[in-house]
């Protein structure tokens, strides 16, 4: 105790005595993130209001030799923001000022705390659009995002957050400040770091602003909803669509087991019996539109897929319904959700299906898988409960299993959660010896005492 | 850990499948009017049933530490509504204060003024004329609104309790004059003692339509003050005498309530916390003159009007109350800003900064559209709106839409 009231006299002198807690019941408020990981109560929780008290933050750190977590909204699906070695935990949630929308240059500079949602809402009544869209976006920060390299539901067209990151300014171990890229839409002088803080999940600096690119919003758009009676199918049409040089903004995939979890929770009318069905949507020009529409439609009726569109924005509203009700439909079957993004190549979708099939069965489990087809990211979903100690057993035995075989399948651990410190043992596996200690030189150098993010990842 | 404590623990054990559905996602940060104030974990929901978990886990050990962050709380409902697990948060967050308030007992004068306030039917009604005195003494008359800053015990203004109460007034069975059916009106402390003429214009408009009024002799509280300070035993036994009375009634199928708080305390809430089965179907005031009496109005009323959803609403209603409001008057645009009052009964009394705080950019949207008139179906929601307006200067006026349904139904209009 004495300990941490000091700590608290040392932080107060930054941020102020109000924006440092050390009571245990506020440490115990971010002892925890998404991932289903045991918590682990920081020191100290701090809350700048200005990014300048960010290096401030990290220059006290260094010299108490303490650990320091970054943290955004604490979404994140891989205990990325678990204080695993305790210390200090930074909240970057005050610093969540929109410092300028340019509609010449099209881009947004922000401060790493604000929302996604908050940012997409305010680009969109500029005119513009910011395409990632993932599905936690109502709740997400942007820090987090580039932190996380997060995806979304436009992914396969728009690309990830990667795409639309034009500059990010960060503090380093050392507490400098540290930019990197800028307005010019070509820029070469000197070292990408901007890409080195993308997926960085907190081990190597910590992101005071982000400039963001922004885009045009396309003109029309058309979705559907298609049913077909075999999940097998359904995927196999995912791949036909990109092989025929098609790009949706959206494709997206649900099992039977899925579907009938969902219209069991919320009763909008899915047909329990089909096998899996994909939600499509085109957006650009009105004549491109119809064109590839035409040809998506022609190309699901091959495989027997039964077809409906939405022809007025409350039926898009109804076919995206089934879609943003899964996860809630899922959690509520059973205590404890186990939610994977083991991520293929997209010709390997109809493969990864039935691993996940073959596991379910194998490991006596539900499973549940949806997710971004036409990405090759799958989120197969496992129903459990974490009281279950033998079944959990089950479940950690079904996850080693799922990931070696995405590997075997030219796949990867994560196409969009992290690693943080769910994945962190399978990393070997997928990079080699050698990759990870080129991390691990890379850390050491830029963060010698080892105060960013301890315990993850690496 | 102390046996006391551990006692604590184990009961609140019993929570754990409730909390247990808590999958951490966060989306509750989102709708949490605290949360978009504080960005601050403890203030929302998730944070909230952690620091449950985290006591019963063994992790920390302070109750009044929890205690402190489940009490800094509306009860708005909304992380509720929107939690894609159905996280049962509100039973979690009103039986987790029961317990904890078992040993952490709450201070003197909040028990004797709960006591005194609520589990004893005849307090208010044989006090009244005296509480309603004495608050004349205390406080002084804010502006025009009919409002006034009470001095004791917490600066606030309130507005002054009527020297008779609705059911001094309407006790009993108000018949229609061609009756076509009987319903029970249930008004909630906010209409028996303070919006007395609300209660009256519900039974008004009731009677206009040929439906007869039951109202209790004797106010009973719904028991939603108890439950928001952890008096578990005491909301039960408030949810169950209730309940008992409106049994008592064979000949009304309908509960009719204008206070949405009230309803979720009876029919949400309370059947689910003390498990009672309800005999009578619940229906809000607004809900039950266009679903059950279809009411169709040939006068509008004048000015530009504005709503505000109460977060208690039955949300599945919105539509029908917008559709309502739109034919009642002719400039009728709902509110932008769909957050919370930030009302919360005993909140706005423990945290009044943080409450009003919630409210205040609602005032600044009717302010900076220039509404004349802002509809709320709610007493708890237009005291706290009508307060943000004082405190703002805005120039609106603030109340439930019955009373311009019974204004429009006097001059002829339906
Ligand atoms: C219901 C739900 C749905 C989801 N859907 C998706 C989805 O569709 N696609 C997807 O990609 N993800 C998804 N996620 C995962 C998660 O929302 C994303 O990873 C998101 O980007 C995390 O943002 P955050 O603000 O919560 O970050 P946090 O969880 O707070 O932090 C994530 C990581 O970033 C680091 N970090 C945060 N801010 C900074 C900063 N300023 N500087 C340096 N490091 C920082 C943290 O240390 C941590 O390692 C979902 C999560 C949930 C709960
Ligand atoms: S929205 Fe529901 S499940 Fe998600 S964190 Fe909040 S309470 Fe838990
Ligand atoms: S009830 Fe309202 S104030 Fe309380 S945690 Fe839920 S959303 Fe926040």
């Amino acid at each position: 105790m004495v300990r941490k009231r000091r700590l608290k006299k040392l932080f107060s002198k930054i941020v102020g005595e109000s924006r440092c807690w050390i009571e245990e019941e506020v440490c115990a408020s971010y002892s925890y993130d998404a991932y289903p990981e045991k918590p682990v109560l920081p020191d100290i929780v701090v809350m700048p209001t200005h990014t300048e008290q960010i290096g401030e933050i990290i220059d006290l750190c260094n010299r108490l030799e303490i650990p320091l977590t970054v943290r955004g909204s604490g979404t994140n699906l891989s205990g990325g923001t678990v204080p695993v070695k305790g210390g200090c935990v930074m909240l970057t949630t005050a610093l969540n000022r929109i410092l300028e929308i340019n509609k010449d240059d099209m881009y947004a500079r922000v401060e790493p705390g604000v929302i996604t949602q908050n940012l997409a809402n305010a680009v969109e009544r500029e005119g513009l659009l910011y395409p990632p869209d993932p599905a936690s976006m109502k709740v997400s920060t942007i820090g987090g995002n580039v932190a996380e390299n997060s995806g979304g539901l436009r992914a396969l067209k728009y690309g990830v957050t990667d795409r639309y990151v034009m500059q990010v300014k960060f503090y380093d171990a050392f507490s400098n400040l540290v930019k990197s890229g800028g307005i010019p839409v070509k820029l070469v002088t000197g070292f990408n770091l901007k890409g080195l803080m993308i997926s960085s999940e907190g081990l190597l600096g910590v992101i005071s602003e982000v400039m963001l690119k922004l885009v045009p919003p396309p003109q029309a758009r058309k979705t559907m909803l298609v049913f077909f009676d075999d999940v097998l199918d359904a995927s196999r049409v995912v791949s036909e669509i990109i092989i025929n040089r098609i790009l949706p903004a959206t494709l997206e995939i649900m099992d039977n087991f899925t579907i009938k979890t969902v219209e069991k929770f919320h009763h909008i009318g899915l047909p329990t019996d089909k096998g899996a069905l994909l939600l499509i949507e085109v957006d650009g020009h009105p004549a491109a539109v119809e064109d590839e529409y035409v040809q998506v439609e022609k190309i699901c009726r091959k495989y027997g897929g039964d077809v409906h569109i939405a022809k007025k924005q409350e039926d898009r509203d109804k076919l995206w319904q089934a879609r943003r009700d899964t996860l809630s439909s899922l959690a509520m079957l059973k205590p404890t959700l186990i939610l994977e993004d083991a991520t293929v190549p997209r010709s390997r979708v109809p493969d990864m299906i039935k691993v996940i099939q073959d596991v379910a069965k194998k490991y006596n489990l539900l499973i549940g898988t949806f997710g971004h087809a036409g990405d090759g990211n799958l989120h197969p979903t496992i129903l459990t409960d974490r009281r279950d100690e033998e079944e959990m057993k089950r479940v950690s035995e079904a996850i080693d299993e799922i990931f070696e075989r995405t590997l075997d399948l030219g796949g990867t651990l994560s196409g969009e959660h992290g690693v943080g410190i769910a994945k962190k043992k399978y990393m070997e596996k997928e990079v080699g010896r050698g990759t990870l200690l080129f991390y691990e030189r890379l850390k050491k150098g830029l963060d010698p005492k080892g105060i960013f993010n301890p315990g993850k990842v690496i | 850990m102390s046996k006391k404590l551990k006692r604590i623990v184990d009961e609140l054990k019993e929570l754990e499948s409730l909390t247990l559905q808590c999958m951490k996602c966060g989306v509750c940060q989102s709708v949490c009017p605290l949360y978009q104030k504080d960005f601050f974990e403890p203030s929302v929901a998730r944070g909230k049933i952690s620091l449950i978990e985290a006591l019963y886990q063994g992790r920390i050990e302070s109750v009044p530490g929890v205690i402190k962050y489940l009490d800094y709380c509306i009860l708005c409902g909304r992380c509720k509504r929107f939690c894609p697990s159905s996280v049962n948060i509100d039973e979690i967050f009103v039986r987790a204060k029961g317990i904890l308030r078992e040993i952490d007992e709450l201070p003197f004068y909040q028990k004797a003024l709960l006591k005194s306030l609520i589990e004893s039917a005849d307090f208010l009604t044989n006090f009244q004329p005296v509480i309603s005195v004495g608050m004349k003494l205390v406080s002084k008359s804010a502006g025009e609104s009919g409002l006034r800053t009470v001095k004791f015990p917490i600066k606030k203004s309130v507005a002054p309790v009527s020297p008779k109460s609705f059911n001094a007034i309407f006790g009993g069975l108000n018949r229609a004059e061609s009756e076509k059916m009987r319903v029970i009106f249930y008004p909630g402390c906010a209409i028996s003692y303070i919006f007395v003429e609300w209660g009256e214009a519900v039974v008004g408009v009731l009677n206009h339509f040929g439906v007869s009024v039951y109202v209790p002799e004797k106010n009973r509280c719904c028991g939603i003050p108890a439950a928001t300070m952890g008096e578990i035993d005491m909301y039960k036994k408030m949810a169950k005498l209730n309940h008992d009375w409106f049994s008592s009634i064979d000949d009304a199928e309908y509960v009719i309530t204008a206070c949405p708080t009230c309803g979720y305390g009876l029919f949400d809430l309370g059947v689910r916390v003390a498990g009672l089965e309800s005999s009578k179907k619940h229906m809000d005031i607004m809900v039950f003159l266009k679903e059950i009496l279809n009411v169709k109005l040939n006068k509008k009323t004048k000015g530009r009007s504005t709503l505000h959803i109460p977060c208690h609403y039955e949300h599945e209603y919105d539509k029908t109350l917008i559709g309502e409001l739109s034919e009642l008057n002719g400039e009728f645009e709902p509110l932008e800003n769909q957050s919370c009052c930030g009302f919360g009964g005993t909140f706005s009394l423990k945290h009044s900064g943080d409450s009003k705080e919630v409210g205040a950019a609602k005032m600044d949207e009717v302010k900076s559209k220039g509404f004349e008139k802002l509809y709320s179906p709610c007493p708890g929601c237009v005291m706290q709106l009508s307060e943000l307006a004082l405190d703002r200067g805005v120039d609106v006026k603030v109340e439930h839409p019955v009373m311009d349904f019974y204004r429009l139904i006097k001059e002829g209009g339906a």
